[in-house]
């Protein structure tokens, strides 16, 4: 709550006012019964700063196909200027997801908002600050990749130019000319990217990019990501590819049967699942008593003998310490390797049957 | 409604439509027909005939012809995007659905025109360099009215392609509603008039009254209101349906019947735009 102290306009009486900032204030002067509007200055405060930084808000998401819920009362927040990857088994409900953040697909309850402008009731203005590319990526087989760009183009306010040069940046050489009809599915694909890049939207949304490409296409489509993650943009991606996600993503969230069961970095997640990382110490020669010194050790969960190798999980903290042990108990190491925790380990224990 | 956006999703569908090349075709194909309909078309005549006779021979055979091309050109126009996927990327865009339905009716309905333009334009003017006392401004109002009425079966087409989930149940639909409109209402309502009359009265010289109540039911068919509106419009041209010919009743107005096939543009205008905003892509 402001208190500002105005003046009447037409008699100079002083008065005081008090209202949120932002806030409009009809007025009525007690001398001469002049009527205004004041606008107390400054941001109209909409919450907490953190609130005020999500550039992608759902909460209590939920869509029903014949009585069955396929998205269940989903809530998550992608922040300005991250990567924010979508993660779950086929059939989980990532596209119905997407779909209903998009307003393609209507859903019962929950609200949508993109930069603060809510999808349901003005879609128009939101969809301005998105680039999406969808699970199935389709053109218009007649017209030719250009012909295409060009028509999305004109709606996204992008140049001709912008163009020539996406078909060029994503690997589709001199095909502009070429019918969309004729491509291949990657070249669809990388298209699909070219198409969801057009205009530099300060949002992109990408639902399984990576779908139906070689691994040449893979990497282009992930540095395409991060290159526009440093120009500022903000971008929600859907993947089952899990390695890539977990290279390019600063947070991640899983959904599983329409409920999202997870949202978070990838090692706050890991550490939540106290996943710890799998060591494999291979020895010139296995003792006992070179096993009972480790297994004595505290932190460490599990110690397997394998020939002359030993799989340790521990604490990530203990490592050194077991290396210690081993050598101490006269252990000759030859070979050492760890396995940190992956976005897999995550990926399985969340979605178990 | 942002002009720019329909005009841009018009100007996709015509490019769209012309790059698939059949759409020319069709154009060939009514100029073809109607020049075939003008030097053969009356029995114990030969060579061009005028106009005016060519008009009344193209009457029906074009309403056959447009209400086919205006349904193909309109019944996959939304579902067949959907199922393809280009919808889901379309409406991504900043365009609304009620923009993206009044883009693609122009763009379509533009094609549309513009080959019945092309295909009888062609042929009128043919004709024209062979006959004398050629009526211009007749032929261009039928020309016009053939565009209204294609419009017609264009919007019933566009419904057709927000009210089915299926592309191929969309063709199902679409080809019915063909049979229905060219033949299944015309035997269903002369079969109805047919009851009423008492044929042990009629003699040869009897003249048959038609009831007001069958011309109200042809109301319902865009394809007897068309064929009534340019016999109204244009003047009593010499059906070459011979003896199945009745006569307008008075009260069929050429307001009446122009405003009897714009309100079905209008209707399912509505109708479409008011499926597609319901409708999951």
């Amino acid at each position: 709550m402001v208190t500002q102290v105005v003046k009447c306009p037409n008699c100079k009486t002083t008065m005081s006012i008090s209202g949120e900032p932002g806030e409009k204030i009809p007025l009525t002067c007690p001398e001469c019964n002049q009527k205004g509007m004041y606008r107390i200055p400054g941001q109209k405060n909409s919450g907490t700063q953190e609130i005020h930084a999500a550039t992608i808000e759902v909460n209590g998401l939920t869509k029903t196909y014949n009585h069955t819920p396929a998205v269940n009362n989903v809530s998550f927040r992608v922040n300005k200027g991250e990567i924010f990857g979508f993660l779950g088994p086929n059939g989980a409900g990532k596209t119905t997801t997407i779909k209903s953040m998009l307003d393609l697909i209507h859903a019962e309850s929950g609200s949508i908002t993109i930069n603060g402008i809510d999808m349901k009731t003005n879609g128009k203005e939101a969809k301005k600050y998105v680039g999406y590319m969808p699970e199935k990526v389709a053109f218009y087989d007649n017209l030719t990749a250009l012909q295409n760009l060009y028509f999305y183009a004109e709606i996204k306010h992008a140049s001709k130019q912008e163009c020539a040069d996406l078909i060029q940046e994503l690997g589709l050489g001199d095909t502009g000319k070429k019918r969309v009809g004729k491509f291949s599915k990657g070249m669809v694909q990388r298209l699909g990217m070219a198409r969801a890049i057009l205009g530099n939207p300060p949002i992109l949304i990408l639902d399984e990019p990576s779908g139906g490409l070689d691994p040449r296409g893979v990497v282009l489509i992930r540095d395409k990501i991060l290159e526009m993650k440093k120009k500022g943009t903000t971008v929600f991606v859907s993947s089952h590819i899990l390695t890539e996600i977990q290279e390019i993503c600063d947070r991640v969230g899983i959904i599983n049967k329409g409920v999202l069961v997870a949202q978070d970095t990838v090692e706050g997640l890991s550490k939540k699942l106290n996943l710890r990382p799998h060591i494999t110490v291979s020895l010139d020669k296995m003792s006992a008593t070179i096993e009972d010194s480790v297994k004595k050790l505290p932190g460490v969960d599990s110690v397997q003998v394998k020939g002359n190798s030993l799989e340790i999980i521990c604490d990530g903290a203990m490592k050194a310490k077991v290396i210690l042990a081993i050598t101490n108990a006269g252990g000759n190491i030859q070979n050492l390797q760890t396995k940190e925790p992956s976005l897999e380990d995550v990926f399985m224990r969340y979605t178990e049957a | 409604m942002q002009t720019n956006v329909v005009l841009s999703i018009a100007k996709k569908e015509i490019m769209d439509n012309i790059r698939n090349k059949w759409i020319i075709l069709v154009a060939a194909m009514f100029a073809i027909l109607t020049l075939v309909v003008s030097y053969f078309g009356s029995l114990g005549t030969s060579g061009w005939q005028d106009l005016g006779l060519t008009i009344s021979g193209m009457t029906q055979l074009g309403s056959f012809l447009i209400s086919i091309v205006a349904f193909m050109l309109g019944y996959a126009t939304i579902i067949g995007e959907i199922e393809r996927g280009s919808m889901s990327s379309l409406l991504s865009l900043s365009a609304n659905r009620f923009e993206i339905v009044v883009g693609k009716w122009l763009g379509l309905g533009a094609v549309l025109c513009f080959t019945i333009l092309v295909g009888y334009g062609f042929a009128g003017m043919l004709i024209a360099l062979n006959v004398s006392n050629v009526d211009i401004l007749e032929y261009l109002v039928f020309i016009g009215l053939t565009m209204i009425f294609g419009l017609v079966f264009l919007t019933v087409a566009l419904f057709f392609s927000t009210v089915f989930s299926k592309r191929s149940t969309a063709l199902g639909g679409a080809i019915f509603l063909w049979f229905l409109f060219n033949i299944i209402l015309p035997i269903v309502f002369v079969g109805l008039l047919a009851t009423t009359i008492d044929f042990t009265q009629v003699t040869m010289e009897t003249t048959l009254t038609v009831p007001d109540w069958y011309f109200a039911l042809n109301l319902f068919n865009p394809i007897s209101v068309y064929s009534s509106l340019i016999t109204i419009a244009i003047g009593p041209v010499q059906s070459s349906t011979g003896s199945g010919f009745i006569p307008n009743p008075s009260w069929y107005t050429t307001g009446l019947l122009l405003g009897v096939l714009l309100a079905w543009i209008i209707v399912f205008y509505i109708l479409s735009v008011w499926r597609f905003q319901r409708k999951d892509i």
